[in-house]
């Protein structure tokens, strides 16, 4: 008989069926955002508020990465919160209103269509964030585990629920006025709080349980933790709060000083965990993972230069650069790391479950390819770097070349998650 | 970590086919990660019984690692019939992870 009586009992994970759209989305999202960057470097010489740089961010936060981490957080929220996923319906639901919504809002924005075409796609990928609202808190009730990472999930996605909701009153704001200002006037408050309040909260309550369980470090330190999280929505609250009262532009260093403390610490958290990590060998994903964690960085320098020359005409240009350091920098890269160290296990775990030892297994890195993923990581750091430099010196070549290799780059990628999607296993 | 065991003899064959038996993420047989607690044999009955841990209760690997576990035990003992129950109190932690486990990590 066993000698144990509590706490047993394998636990379902969620369906491959629901976590599987998301990424084929995201992967043809990124690829359709590059080629639009190509075609449209010359947006980099105008004011941010153009069409074609709202439909291209637009595309790359909520196609490319609010898509990518809708599926994975739908895999790994069972992992942060032991407890399962309360419904799979919502989640259902969750993708196909965002998959509708999406198409439809950047079509909006790149033809700047303001009226029924923007308004359709708001509404439905509000559909799709309420539905993922209620799945997250819901499945955080029910396992009545109240851990740092459950209010990091919950919050975070409370904060796209924020920034949506925020978002649609901006579209309809349009064209019947329905806030006191002009549309313009409230883009950095919509846009930080999608980029601290939904990306950084949730990458840093995931990356904070997930690079250690990768790295199998026994590092962990939930007073950190929690001081990440209060400084970030600290430092968010008051931008906030910053913004709408109109205050002196020289106060805004201080949610600026915030965030970078959050940073460093997160930072530091990453550095004790790799140090003290029992499994030596880091692969290329692990690498490419922590490479945007010093990414972070980046946006962040833009940042400061964006409140040091608020006043200045080249604030524009500046604004640019801290969107796409953001976008094609830190996001993107933790992507490309992470979609290779969790989409392989979860179509291993459809095609090998139950027949683990039986033939020749192949282990989920075989899977994809290492060297395209090796290729495609070359290829993004060059067209990165020259596309920064491009817009820095405003220099067309610079950003041509620079787009060339992001989009050869997200070819590589969409070519390496087919071959994991359509992976068969060998009679 | 050592293995509990009501008949040491057959739990040695036992734990053989067990080193086959990989933590498909990390790479690591199941033994020497230290997963597998205690694995007894009830004669009359022909069955055995195997109590293991996964790293995270909810891991994504946990029903491929178990079956695994099931069909090694199956293969070393045609005629028993093999249970598998999963514990999580005492959770794994890295601890738990044997020297030779600990030696292929630091590769």
């Amino acid at each position: 008989m066993f000698p144990f009586t509590s706490n047993t009992g394998l636990q379902k994970t969620t369906s491959y069926k629901i976590v599987l759209p998301f990424y084929i989305f995201a992967g043809l999202s990124f690829l359709l955002a590059c080629i639009l960057l190509l075609v449209n470097t010359s947006v980099v010489h105008q004011h941010y508020f153009h069409p074609k740089t709202l439909a291209i961010t637009h595309l790359m936060a909520l196609g490319w990465g609010t898509m990518i981490i809708l599926g994975a957080s739908h895999q790994l929220l069972p992992v942060l919160i032991e407890g399962k996923l309360d419904s799979e319906l919502l989640a259902y639901f969750s993708f196909i209103f965002a998959a509708i919504g999406i198409p439809f809002l950047i079509l909006g924005f790149y033809f700047f269509n303001t009226g029924s075409v923007l308004q359709t796609g708001a509404i439905l990928i509000n559909a799709a964030v309420i539905s993922y609202l209620v799945n997250v808190i819901s499945s955080i009730y029910e396992s009545k585990k109240y851990n740092v990472y459950a209010w990091f999930m919950a919050t975070a996605s409370l904060w796209l629920f924020a920034t949506t909701f925020f978002g649609l009153l901006l579209v309809f704001n349009f064209t019947r006025s329905w806030l006191p200002n002009n549309s313009t006037e409230y883009l950095s408050v919509h846009a930080h709080m999608g980029l601290a309040g939904w990306f950084l909260l949730l990458v840093i309550g995931v990356a904070s349980r997930l690079i250690p369980m990768f790295l199998i470090s026994k590092y962990t330190n939930t007073r950190t933790l929690w001081s990440l999280y209060a400084l970030i929505n600290a430092a968010l609250i008051g931008f906030i709060l910053l913004k709408t009262n109109g205050s002196f532009t020289g106060f805004y260093y201080s949610p600026f000083i915030l965030a970078l403390i959050a940073l460093i610490l997160f930072g530091n958290y990453c550095f004790k965990a790799y140090k003290v990590r029992i499994r030596k060998q880091v692969d290329e994903q692990m690498k490419v993972s922590l490479l945007s964690v010093a990414l972070l960085f980046l946006p962040l320098l833009s940042l400061l230069a964006v409140i040091y020359f608020i006043s200045s005409s080249i604030k524009t240009n500046l604004v640019l650069l801290y969107g796409f350091c953001i976008f094609f920098g830190w996001i993107t890269a933790i992507i490309f790391g992470m979609t290779f160290k969790t989409l392989p296990f979860i179509v291993w775990n459809k095609e090998y479950t139950t027949n683990a030892l039986i033939g020749k297994t192949p282990a989920p890195k075989e899977l994809f390819s290492q060297t395209l993923f090796q290729i495609m990581s070359l290829l993004y750091l060059l067209g990165f770097l020259l596309f920064i430099f491009g817009i820095i010196l405003l220099n067309d070549t610079l950003l041509k070349t620079g787009a060339v290799c992001l989009l050869a780059s997200a070819v590589c990628y969409v070519s390496n998650v087919a071959k994991v999607i359509f992976h068969q296993p060998k009679k | 970590m050592e293995v509990i065991t009501n008949n040491n003899l057959k739990c040695t064959i036992a734990l053989a086919g067990l080193y086959n038996v990989h933590d498909p993420e990390i790479g690591l047989n199941v033994v020497d990660l230290g997963l597998i607690y205690q694995i007894d044999f009830d004669e009359e009955a022909k069955e055995i019984y195997v109590s293991m841990t996964l790293t995270s209760q909810f891991c994504p690997m946990g029903e491929s690692i178990t079956n695994g576990v099931k069909q090694s035990a199956s293969n070393a003992f045609q005629d028993y019939s093999v249970s598998v129950q999963l514990i999580f109190n005492p959770a794994w932690n890295a601890d738990r992870i044997s020297i030779e486990g600990q030696e292929f990590l630091n590769r």
